[in-house]
């Protein structure tokens, strides 16, 4: 493990596990995330700390991080030292929130090669443990969170109370501290407007329905993150199965308005709209990254129900990463303004798939 | 009697393991204050008799809500005042969940429906693993084993055997 030093380029990221397109249930589940909220005894929260105090903070946990016996190689981006720009690629791969890429003072992220561990420093809390799977699976990524977390608390004063568990800044979190989370392509429900019903299932049953990136953030390209809410007064185990069993409900409805949308009179609407898509990828010239979201969202309805076959959904992954800001102003080497930005992501995003108008 | 290796003045009564990957890499032998502090062992503190306890005790006993008087003091371990508690909703440091216990509970159980936590806590997570015991174990059995052999008492040795390999792949012999 290596520590980011200031004017260090952050690595170059292989593809991260929401991108690979494989696992379980990976037609419809995109990826599944753990995320643990942790706080130091000794240090106030995050958003309370003066400057000083989250060096000392951020020092802190960086050099407990060194040491050896981590489950997993992590490699530290000091947050100080790279640029706006290079904060908005971390976003984008969901491996730092908004909040943190906001945030001026000393804080920072650890990270594995392959992009399917993330330890934000200094967020809300001291510590938000990620961990990420492709596909729908809940069991297998708690228990990697589990053996990380156990090496953690080897390290770090957690702090924590019999009564209230693992005690973090916003109640919201108080407990387990434990957000298990999946990313859920669901064109079929949102196409046949059933979604609103879908996720008033998911909310009554206590699950929070979110756009693709996290909290606040609006559903773009058919893209939700279905997520517990509840951290307190319900064990981990019991979470997982929570928000297992709701996902693979979904799923099931998912896959039944898919086929609704793809018999009889519906047919034709559901291919001319996934063909239509496919034209303006092919064609257009400027692409907003909302209307770039909506096509690549047809797009990948039409390859995993084996409308289109010269594309693959790796690709379509690749492509909507690509073609956010931050990862298109990388690949081009220049900041762009809006105008050349979504010129430049017609262009790309032909390459990205190989379409040849 | 040891003393505590923190702070060097009271007796040590709670020895702290370093396991990394289940083995035992260093220790350090500690008080009970010293180890509250390293978030070790938390001290369930007898509740305090104060007026405010009573006022509970009674407001619960008449059913409605006890028009409580508001405390101004602030959060001895950050500074918040119960003020900016309830208008942010967050808490300022560890010791705000005691400091605002009061105006916590309720949100609590409106955002969980739950008031106390269920789930893994360091303090199981740190339960040592007694590495050193089973190899001091796994030595002894072959120490014996090898006593049996020279002895030629075989049905011992071949009992002992079979613990030896049940102990070695971490199954825990009965010796
Ligand atoms: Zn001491
Ligand atoms: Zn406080």
């Amino acid at each position: 493990m290596s520590k980011g030093r200031r004017g260090d380029k952050p690595p170059e990221f292989r593809p991260g596990a929401w991108l690979l397109g494989t696992g379980p249930e990976h037609d419809i589940a995109i990826c599944t995330r753990a995320r643990l909220a942790r706080n130091l005894q000794g240090f106030r929260f995050s958003p309370c700390l003066d400057e000083a105090e989250a060096r000392d903070l951020y020092g802190t946990i960086v050099s407990r991080l060194q040491k050896p016996g981590l489950p997993d190689a992590l490699a530290v981006v000091d947050l100080e030292s790279i640029d706006e720009l290079e904060r908005s690629v971390l976003v984008e791969r969901h491996l730092i929130s908004r909040e943190l890429a906001a945030k001026t003072r000393a804080s920072g992220v650890a990270v594995d090669p392959d992009e399917s561990v993330a330890l934000m420093i200094n967020e809300e809390d001291h510590l938000r443990v990620q961990v990420f799977a492709p596909g729908l699976q809940t069991e297998e990524v708690w228990r990697r969170t589990e053996r990380l977390d156990n090496a953690l608390i080897q390290r770090l004063p957690m702090a924590w109370s019999e009564e209230f568990g693992f005690l973090t800044s916003c109640p919201t979190n108080t407990g387990t501290g434990l957000r298990l989370s999946v990313m859920l392509h669901l064109p079929g429900l949102v196409w046949s407007e059933e979604i609103d019903k879908a996720t008033n299932v998911a909310q009554k049953i206590h699950l929070a329905v979110r756009g693709l990136y996290g909290e606040g953030s609006r559903a773009l390209g058919d893209f939700y993150q279905v997520s517990n809410q509840v951290t307190l007064g319900r064990d981990e185990s019991q979470i997982q199965s929570d928000v297992f069993l709701a996902v693979g409900r979904i799923v099931q409805w998912e896959r039944e308005v898919r086929e609704a949308l793809l018999r009889g009179s519906a047919r034709t609407r559901t291919l001319d709209r996934i063909h239509r898509a496919l034209g303006v990828l092919e064609r257009a010239q400027i692409l907003t990254s909302e209307e770039a979201l909506g096509c690549l969202s047809a797009l990948r309805f039409g390859i995993e129900e084996e409308l289109l076959r010269d594309f693959r959904v790796a690709d379509v992954n690749r492509a909507l990463l690509l073609s956010q800001p931050g990862h298109l102003q990388r690949h081009t080497r220049e900041r762009l303004q809006p105008e050349e930005r979504d010129q430049r992501r017609a262009q790309l995003l032909r390459e990205v798939l190989g379409c040849t108008p | 009697m040891q003393y505590c290796t923190a702070c060097q003045k009271a007796p040590a009564t709670i020895v702290i393991m370093d396991l990394t990957e289940g083995a035992v890499t260093g220790s350090q032998h500690v008080c009970a204050a010293c180890a509250e502090q390293m978030g070790v062992v938390q001290q369930k503190l007898p509740p305090k008799f104060s007026p405010e306890l009573l006022e509970d005790l009674l407001g619960g006993l008449k059913g409605n809500k006890p028009t409580r008087p508001q405390k101004s003091e602030a959060c001895p371990g950050c500074g918040m005042s119960p003020t900016e508690f309830r208008s942010k909703g967050r808490l300022g440091c560890p010791r705000c969940y005691e400091t605002f216990r009061h105006d916590l509970m309720p949100l609590l159980q409106r955002i969980h429906e739950a008031q106390s936590h269920r789930g893994r806590l360091p303090a199981r997570v740190a339960q040592p693993v007694p590495a050193p015991e089973e190899d001091r174990s796994l030595a002894e059995l072959r120490r014996r084993l090898e006593d049996a052999v020279r002895g030629e008492r075989y049905e011992e040795a071949a009992r002992l055997r079979d613990d030896l390999r049940r102990a070695e792949r971490g199954e825990g012999a009965k010796s």
